[in-house]
């Protein structure tokens, strides 16, 4: 029985290569204009937060250096009217005064006074 | 439910005894926070003296500060409140027009570089007193004057 053997001259060549062109840049353009993009962002994001955290930005120096001053003074006087009548009340009430802290500093009270009838 | 009227009772809460008779009376200032926002630099350069004195004075008060720097404090407030009246007297228009941007804009000074440039501008013909930022380097141009602000809303120049 005769056995299977190749054609006469051979197969044909089997095609396994795809000829297709490459697409687009070489991946090195693309690295190099992703990395100048991000130059791009840091810059921009650099020149921001300088702005925002910088001596130039002001909205907490407003507050600080210029206004909180008088702010600051209208509170203090507000805490040493209700130290003195805090003060006259005990008075009022125990006929002593004494010292709650061991200490001179004024400190801001804990507990604050409220009349005993809250409403009408 | 609508038509009922509110009833508070906070008044009764808070602690009504005025000050004692020793202690000099002084008139507070009384401004809403726009507007001591908006003339806070002017305070600030009138009453830069009277702030740092009273500054010092509680930091050498060793914690008694709030009790013996209280003729400081009615220095500090009446310059503060002469700075509010003068500019109500003479740029009432342009204080209304910068503290009403403000209110409007979360109370971001870059939002409302316009009316404040009017306003620094009627406020140093009529009183003299500039704005200036304090701690600012030397070689910029301060942030108050350049008209485009980075992080406002409308990015390009607002004057």
């Amino acid at each position: 029985m005769p056995q299977d053997m190749p054609p006469t001259g051979g197969y044909a060549q089997v095609q396994y290569k795809r000829n297709i062109p490459a697409r687009g840049f070489k991946p090195f353009y693309y690295m190099v204009g992703m990395h100048m993009i991000m130059a791009y962002g840091f810059y921009k994001y650099f020149h921001g937060v300088r702005e925002q955290r910088g001596p130039n930005y002001h909205k907490t120096l407003t507050n600080v250096s210029l206004c909180l001053v008088n702010l600051l003074a209208e509170e203090d006087r507000d805490q040493v009217r209700r130290y003195y009548a805090d003060k006259a009340r005990e008075k009022e009430l125990l006929g002593t005064e004494h010292k709650v802290y061991h200490s001179d500093r004024f400190v801001r009270p804990t507990f604050a006074y409220t009349p005993s009838k809250v409403t009408q | 439910m609508a038509q009922r009227d509110p009833q508070f009772n906070q008044h009764v809460l808070v602690d009504t005894t005025p000050m004692p008779d020793h202690i000099p009376k002084v008139e507070e200032v009384g401004a809403t926070s726009a507007y001591l926002t908006s003339a806070a630099y002017f305070i600030g350069d009138r009453c830069k003296a009277f702030n740092d004195d009273f500054m010092k004075c509680k930091d050498e008060g060793k914690g008694r500060g709030e009790i013996e720097c209280l003729k400081e404090g009615r220095k500090v407030t009446r310059c503060a409140a002469s700075v509010i009246k003068d500019i109500n007297t003479h740029c009432l228009d342009q204080f209304k027009a910068h503290a009403d941007c403000l209110e409007n804009n979360n109370h971001y000074l870059f939002e409302c570089r316009k009316a404040e440039m009017s306003l620094n501008t009627c406020i140093f013909d009529k009183l003299g007193l500039k704005k200036t930022i304090p701690g600012a380097p030397e070689n910029q141009v301060p942030v108050h004057l350049r008209p485009k602000q980075k992080y406002a809303q409308y990015p390009g120049p607002q004057y």
